[in-house]
């Protein structure tokens, strides 16, 4: 605490550097065809000294000194500066559409500021982009579209999870996670459900409500969040209300999706003949003869096909198609309404909205509803309140992935077609349960028979005052909650599938979670000597989380359509669990330019958690930032055709606190009980000196504006983490398997380059081209051991995403049987699994480069034309199932996909599936092998909107402010390198593909009507 | 200027104050754990030894020990278990083919020390409890030692060759670990050694065990005089293996299933001849993971008894009733299914050790010091609980060790047992009614023993990976 006091004291002296005389200057903005400009930004230059427009485009502003220049900036417009003395106290400024983002005002942490003054890497996203994207949750939307940001979600499942990862992947075991900030509270992101497949919190916030995301990179912008920065930060704003009258906007958008993998690319199940034949082969690569072999497919297959005397197959009973019976067109709307204005004294925004996808697989879906009041009361000129009150509730239907036999795409190949989806009474056919699978049956399962699903209730508010005490010294006092409570349902029935051996079975979670959060903030702006612009921020933030879970169980239930614990013949379970962690910090920032051409600027912050062990708990974590605008020195005003130079560059430190709340506890815990006698064991090894991870980040970056229509950012940047946690293996005779610990080094380097041009800017057409590219090198800087990890080994000197297989080499074309290289050298060949090793061949799950362009038709404003691509090259996938699906008969009776068409069966055949034998194939479909690696390389056509826009004299005629109508193609077409690839190529950061639900393809057609 | 400074320094206390309002204490950050307790105050009352000894049983639970694999391993490398057609799980040590990367040996591995971590933290636990309860206490110390030998004895017999592989044991064994300590990176002990701390932790369990528990789900004076005397037999100490059987045979405390009794046994919780079993409830069942699932129709039904050991069996012999026929089998695959663990919904419980095999130990452990009369007594008892009309063993010598082998061999089918006897006998395995890739390993073999996993192999560079892996 002694130092936190030291720290205000300092930065509180550095206030009382300045007191000078000063004048009132007012004045109007407006645009150039004199539309009176709301909320335009008027600052006193040199200073953060500012003040907004009112609703008639007035402003009055206190302008220290006796002269003074005014710089007047709107987002979209090109700034101005007035020069202001007592006398000339008098402006009407008047502003024309810019093509430089250099005068944006952007949310930065703790604040805001003006993309001029910004020392370190910041990218924003407007609402623009953000409205209307037929996807649940706003990550969704950031790929693509913010160099150096990866957002994927790996599934199609409506509200699945999205992972971030900004400037590559900073941590082995803790989190890699950005902290989410939404309205200046640090949320809680990801997925918390317990027996559900994926989910993302972040799901329950409307995009429709946001104004702007902003993404922080650097030290400069993100150090002062602190041991929750190096990950990066992503800065959600809502939107506000302006002065003025009533806008009313109404939004509604329909559509329809289906597999965003093409019909000749997915994988197929097998028809009957096929997987007869596949059958019989299979028993007679056995050495059983056909007579035997037949004997087994009747026993399996009762009458579902006839065969005639010698064998052949003479007629098919029954025909499934599990995959097609899944299948369905999925569909998705949304309906959004907002309201926003106010007067001089209170503003508000206030939106309802309800949005509703299926994805095309039957069952899986999502349905939320939320709504929002944001209000601003400004009682007195220095004094203004601010609440931010929004509550939403979405329902999720899922399912299951990876190899579980519940798993729909995975189990609608698995399943032969010879087995009826259907039995003799009409139900779902479960007959197969004594030799397939559980008798599971995905049709019955999605169609109602089992239970996949949780709703989310949300409620977030932030509540904030903000006093004037002196000019320019503001004290801010924010208070937030955030509460989310998920209610979760799992229940599989007693007839056939997981629940059979328990007479059906039931799960219901219960997950609450509070937020808290105060922040105290003390924000000083003044300028002196004309040209010496000085802001300081010193702030307190305190955060608790408490998060609790409540899990019953039963089983036993003797009516299939009352599915309520309370039903349960035998309750299973029933446990709770309580789980905390909480923050402590101190902060400070300092910003000072000189004559808005040299920016400097420096942040700290002192950061204690619950997370870290007693020995370390504190961190200090800071960064210093400078900036030159070279296109402001008079030496640059004669260079023609660079309207915008700016050279920045920081440094500095935060940290990784992402990781587990108890981790550093030596612990016994119970849980495991022995016939009722309650039990308990060790269950953590402890560490009392585990803490953050630390990051150092260097940052170097060019902003450019070139011959009034091109602009564009170049970085290059650093991103050294140190003490990472790792589990590290120990020694299982322990009783543990691993020990968490601070050691390993990673560092992860590159350039990002973001490019727009306005092509074609005339009245009646414009034609604008953009784009962003991102080069991403990942290393293991420091690791004493080799970590592996599934299909990837952790290894110093090498990207942390390695693959590390064994190197398959196809089939043998004279015997079928599979081939390996026996190593590294790749120079022996061997049919013998105990022969080969594993080993890193170079290719990684992180892409080469990966980023999006775009480009956007407008004619006579009217119609309007935008086009979006992402694209990610050089990075593997690895098909996690494929060792089951595609396993040559490894698992008997089971069906494969329509890869084992391609099968040896016969000397001389050349190609790379070996062939079939029930019980498998000589190790085949060994695990970890680059046979189910490939290459992920592809360009995406994200988005395609097709716009209309109703022209001036029509909406007059309807009393409208807007009309626009629009047709929106997502995820239309997809370019991979390899044709051969049948995943969607847009998987897991990791690179593992479990057969998720697939990523969806849609089209909507949409109206937004504004009043 | 100067009241603008006084001013500034009102605001600036104000501030402090408002600051130090808000800023909380220490406890603020000091947040302890609602699902643990620190290690250090865990075993401190008898309340913490019942949960910790509990811990210990519940880790017995697992599918990879008493649960599930550690059973079914040693029967699927046998000649009592042959594979089904649809076989998924544990085929590669049916087929004689795993590999260092297999995960069920991982599994084993990692569960029995973690078994073993859990009695040390008992044992080495150091607290004086009021003298009336010290009984109590020493009680469930003693079932850690006795969980403990089990844990070890399990180890060297899966991980290492078996005893007397060496003439003096000098071959590689398991790590023995008797403390916590998360930086320790073992060799691995001789069999020799192993066998020694298997032998003293039974023996200090045996004096420190004094309580009777009411049902055999726990370990008792006599269960670990019981595992004594099989630990004995195993290392051909035939007097001592006599001395222990014949302690428990004579405690009175068990009598032999009827043969009226004996089929229903073994869908029942316990029997009057269980002498330590695994319990399980709903609740901590193994689900599809659960040993007989791995035989029944109701599960997996991977695995399927060998005409092998069917063959064996008289007809009319009351253990026939521990199969069960399944019209789906057909050829070579038979006719029947394992039922002696039958129950497709709660986890039948797993039998450590029964009274039977006290006698069938005895029966050994006699014929081998020529006490031949007392050996053919107690085959017979087995015998004709099994068969009440079946002739009376008189064969001596050899045949007589021989009838107690097949005897034992079908009153401890599909328990586990099957692999070891055959180690111990230093006998190949030759499967005849065989539907697997191997029908037959040669002793001595290095694929009689399971590979030491490459995970521990990795983390562990002074461990040595058993030859042929």
């Amino acid at each position: 605490m002694k130092l936190k006091f030291l720290l205000l004291s300092v930065l509180l002296s550095c206030l009382s550097a300045t007191a000078f005389a000063q004048f009132t200057v007012r004045g109007t903005v407006t645009s150039d065809e004199g539309e009176a400009l709301i909320g335009a930004t008027v600052i006193v230059k040199g200073t953060s000294t500012g003040t907004v427009t009112d609703i008639d485009g007035s402003f009055s502003i206190q302008v220290p000194g006796q002269q003074g220049v005014l710089e007047i900036s709107y987002t979209g417009y090109e700034s101005k500066s007035y020069n202001v003395s007592p006398s000339n106290n008098n402006i009407a400024a008047s502003l024309s559409v810019s093509s430089s983002v250099l005068s944006e005002v952007v949310v930065v942490g703790y604040g805001e500021t003006r993309r001029e003054a910004i020392t370190g890497s910041v990218t924003s996203l407007r609402s623009d982009k953000l409205e209307q994207v037929p996807l649940a949750s706003v990550e969704q939307t950031l790929q693509g579209n913010i160099a150096g940001l990866q957002a994927v979600t790996g599934n199609g499942q409506p509200g699945a999870n999205v992972q971030v990862r900004i400037r590559g992947i900073g941590s082995i075991s803790a989190s890699s996670e950005p902290l989410y900030v939404i309205d200046g509270i640090p949320v809680t992101a990801g997925d918390i459900t317990r027996s559900n497949t994926t989910a993302n919190t972040m799901a329950s916030l409307n995009p429709n409500d946001i104004e702007s995301v902003t993404v922080l990179k650097d030290a400069a912008a993100t150090s002062i969040y602190g041991s929750r920065g190096s990950n990066g930060v992503i800065l959600i704003t809502t939107k506000s209300g302006r002065a003025g009258k009533p806008k009313i906007d109404v939004r509604t958008q329909t559509g329809w999706n289906t597999w965003a993998i093409s019909e000749d690319r997915r994988l197929k199940p097998l028809t009957s003949q096929q997987y007869t034949e596949m059958y019989l082969e299979g028993w007679m690569n056995r050495g059983e003869t056909l007579t035997r072999a037949i004997q087994r497919f009747n026993g399996h297959y009762p009458g579902a096909v006839t065969f005639g005397a010698n064998g052949e197959i003479q007629q098919i009973n029954v025909e499934s198609n599990w995959i097609d019976a899944i299948s369905r067109t999925g569909a998705n709307q949304s309906y959004d309404v907002s309201v926003s204005g106010g007067n001089n004294t209170v503003t508000y925004f206030a939106s309802g909205s309800y949005f509703s996808q299926d994805a095309p697989v039957i069952y899986s879906g999502l349905d939320r509803y939320s709504s929002r009041l944001n209000l601003a009361v400004t009682p007195s000129e220095k004094f203004k309140i601010t609440n931010n009150l929004t509550v939403s509730y979405l329902d999720q239907f899922g399912m299951s992935d990876g190899s579980f036999w519940a798993n729909p795409l995975y189990t609608g190949y698995f399943l032969a077609p010879t087995i009826p989806i259907y039995d003799d009474q009409g139900r779902f056919y479960g007959d197969h349960q004594s030799f397939f699978m559980g008798g599971n049956n995905p049709v019955g399962s999605l169609s109602g028979d089992d239970e996949r699903k949780f709703n989310q209730t949300r409620i977030m508010d932030n509540l904030s005052a903000e006093y004037e005490i002196l000019k320019g010294l503001k004290f801010r006092s924010a208070w937030a909650f955030d509460l989310i409570n998920v209610q979760e349902f799992f229940y599989r029935n007693p007839r056939y599938g997981d629940g059979r051996n328990n007479g059906g079975f039931a799960t219901e979670t219960a997950i609450n979670e509070l937020n808290w959060i105060g922040t105290q903030t003390l924000n000083y702006n003044t300028t002196f000597a004309e040209k010496h612009g000085f802001g300081a921020l010193v702030g307190y933030e305190a955060q608790k989380n408490r998060r609790k879970g409540v899990v019953a169980s039963g089983e036993g239930y003797p009516d299939p359509t009352l599915r309520t614990l309370a039903s349960a013949a035998t309750p299973t379970t029933a446990s709770s669990d309580l789980t905390e962690y909480s923050f402590e910090s101190i902060f400070a920032r300092l910003d000072y330019n000189f004559d808005s051409r040299y920016f400097l600027s420096g942040s700290i912050r002192n950061d204690g958690s619950s997370r870290f062990g007693v020995n370390n708990r504190f961190g200090t974590f800071w960064s210093v930032g400078g900036s030159w605008r070279i296109s402001r020195e008079d030496f640059f005003q004669n260079i023609k055709g660079i309207d915008e130079l700016k050279l920045r560059a920081s440094y500095g430190t935060n940290g990784n606190a992402g990781i587990g709340n108890y981790e550093h506890w030596k612990l016994f815990g119970f849980g495991s009980d022995y016939d009722g006698v309650p039990g308990g064991a060790p269950s953590n090894v402890g560490n009392p000196n585990l803490t953050w991870e630390s990051t150092t980040a260097f940052n170097v970056g060019l902003d450019f504006g070139l011959f009034r229509n091109i602009s564009g950012t170049i970085e290059y940047f650093t991103r050294e983490s140190d003490n990472l946690l790792l589990d590290r293996p120990i020694s299982a005779t322990t009783g543990f398997t691993d020990l968490t610990q601070n050691f390993g080094a990673m560092r992860n380097s590159g350039i990002e380059l973001t490019l727009n041009a306005d092509i074609i800017n005339k009245s009646n057409f414009t034609w604008s081209l953009g784009g962003n590219i991102t080069f991403l090198k990942n290393e293991i800087t420091r690791l004493d051991e080799d970590i592996i990890d599934g299909t990837k080994i952790r290894r110093q000197g090498y990207d942390f995403q390695s693959y590390y297989l064994f190197e398959w080499a196809g089939v043998d074309a004279q015997t079928g049987t599979p081939r390996w290289y026996t190593d590294e050298t790749k120079s022996e060949l061997t049919g013998n699994v105990n022969e080969i090793e594993r080993f890193i061949s170079g290719r990684s799950a992180t892409p080469d480069f990966f980023g999006g362009f775009n480009t956007s038709v407008s004619f006579k404003n009217a119609i309007t034309l935008d086009a979006q691509f992402v694209y990610s090259f050089g990075f593997y996938l690895y098909d996690t199932e494929a060792r089951f699906l595609q396993g040559d008969g490894s698992l008997t009776p089971r069906s494969q996909t329509n890869l084992v068409l391609d099968r040896w069966k016969q000397p001389g055949d050349v190609t790379d599936v070996p062939y079939f034998r029930w019980g498998g194939n000589n190790n085949s479909n060994l695990a970890n092998m680059t046979r189910w690696l490939k290459d992920g390389s592809h360009i995406r056509l994200r988005n395609l909107t097709l716009a209309y826009n109703l022209p001036t004299s029509l909406l007059e005629k309807g009393k409208l402010r807007s009309a626009r109508i629009y047709l929106r193609g997502t995820n239309l077409f997809t370019w991979t390198k390899d044709k051969t690839l049948y995943m969607d190529p847009e998987a897991a950061i990791n690179g593992l593909v479990s057969s998720p639900v697939p990523n969806l393809k849609n089209i909507s057609v949409g109206l937004d009507i504004g009043f | 200027m100067k009241n603008w400074i006084k001013k500034t320094l009102i605001y600036k206390g104000a501030l402090v104050a408002l600051l130090s309002m808000s800023a909380c204490g220490e406890d603020f950050l000091n947040l302890q754990p609602f699902q643990s307790v620190t290690l250090d105050g865990a075993v401190t009352t008898l309340d913490g030894y019942r949960a910790a000894i509990s811990g210990a049983y519940s880790s017995m639970q697992s599918s990879n020990y008493y649960g599930r694999y550690f059973v079914l391993v040693p029967d699927v490398m046998s000649d009592d278990v042959k594979q089904n057609a649809q076989a998924n799980r544990a085929r590669d040590f049916s087929d004689f083919v795993a590999n260092s990367q297999d995960g069920i040996s991982n599994g084993m591995f990692n569960t029995i020390y973690n078994t073993i971590l859990r009695c040390n933290t008992i044992i080495n636990a150091d607290v004086e409890l009021a003298p009336a309860v010290k009984a109590q206490q020493d009680q469930y110390i003693g079932e850690a030692h006795a969980i403990r030998g089990l844990a070890y004895f399990d180890l060297v017999r899966s991980f290492a060759q078996h005893y007397g592989f060496t003439a003096d044991n000098s071959h590689p064994g398991v790590p023995i670990v008797l403390e916590f300590d998360e930086s320790v990176k073992p060799a691995r002990n001789t069999v020799a050694e192993v066998y020694a701390q298997i032998v003293s932790d039974l023996e200090k369990s045996v004096q420190l065990m004094t309580i009777n528990p009411a049902k055999p789900k726990t370990m008792s004076k006599a269960a670990a005089q019981a595992l004594l005397a099989r630990v004995y037999l195993y290392m051909g100490n035939w007097a001592k293996a006599e001395e222990m059987a014949t302690a428990v045979i004579s405690s009175g405390r068990y009598s032999l299933v009827s043969n009226a009794n004996y089929v229903s046994s073994w869908n029942a919780e316990s029997s009057s001849e269980s002498i330590f079993s695994i319990f399980f409830r709903a609740d901590d069942d193994n689900g599809s993971d659960a040993l007989g699932r791995m035989y029944i129709l109701e599960g997996y039904g991977d695995y399927l008894p060998s005409a092998d050991v069917i063959n064996l069996i008289p007809a009319g012999d009351v253990r026939l009733g521990v199969f069960k026929t399944d019209p789906n089998l057909s050829g070579n695959l038979g006719t029947v299914r394992v039922n002696k663990f039958p129950n497709p919904t709660v986890q039948n419980s797993t039998p450590v050790i029964r009274l039977s095999e006290m006698y069938l130990i005895r029966a050994e452990a006699r014929a081998r010091q020529n006490k031949t009369s007392e050996a053919q007594a107690d085959v017979n008892l087995i015998r004709k609980r099994g068969l009440p009309g079946a002739a009376d063993v008189t064969a001596t010598g050899q045949a007589l060790l021989d009838e107690i082998e097949k005897e034992k061999r079908i009153e401890l089918m599909f328990e586990g047992h099957r692999l070891w006897e055959l180690m111990r006998l230093k006998k190949s395995l030759v499967r005849t009614n065989c539907t697997n890739l191997t029908c037959s390993v040669n002793y001595p073999n290095d694929r009689f023993v399971q590979p030491i996993p490459q995970r521990e192999i990795d983390a562990n560079p002074n461990i040595a990976q058993n030859p042929g892996y």
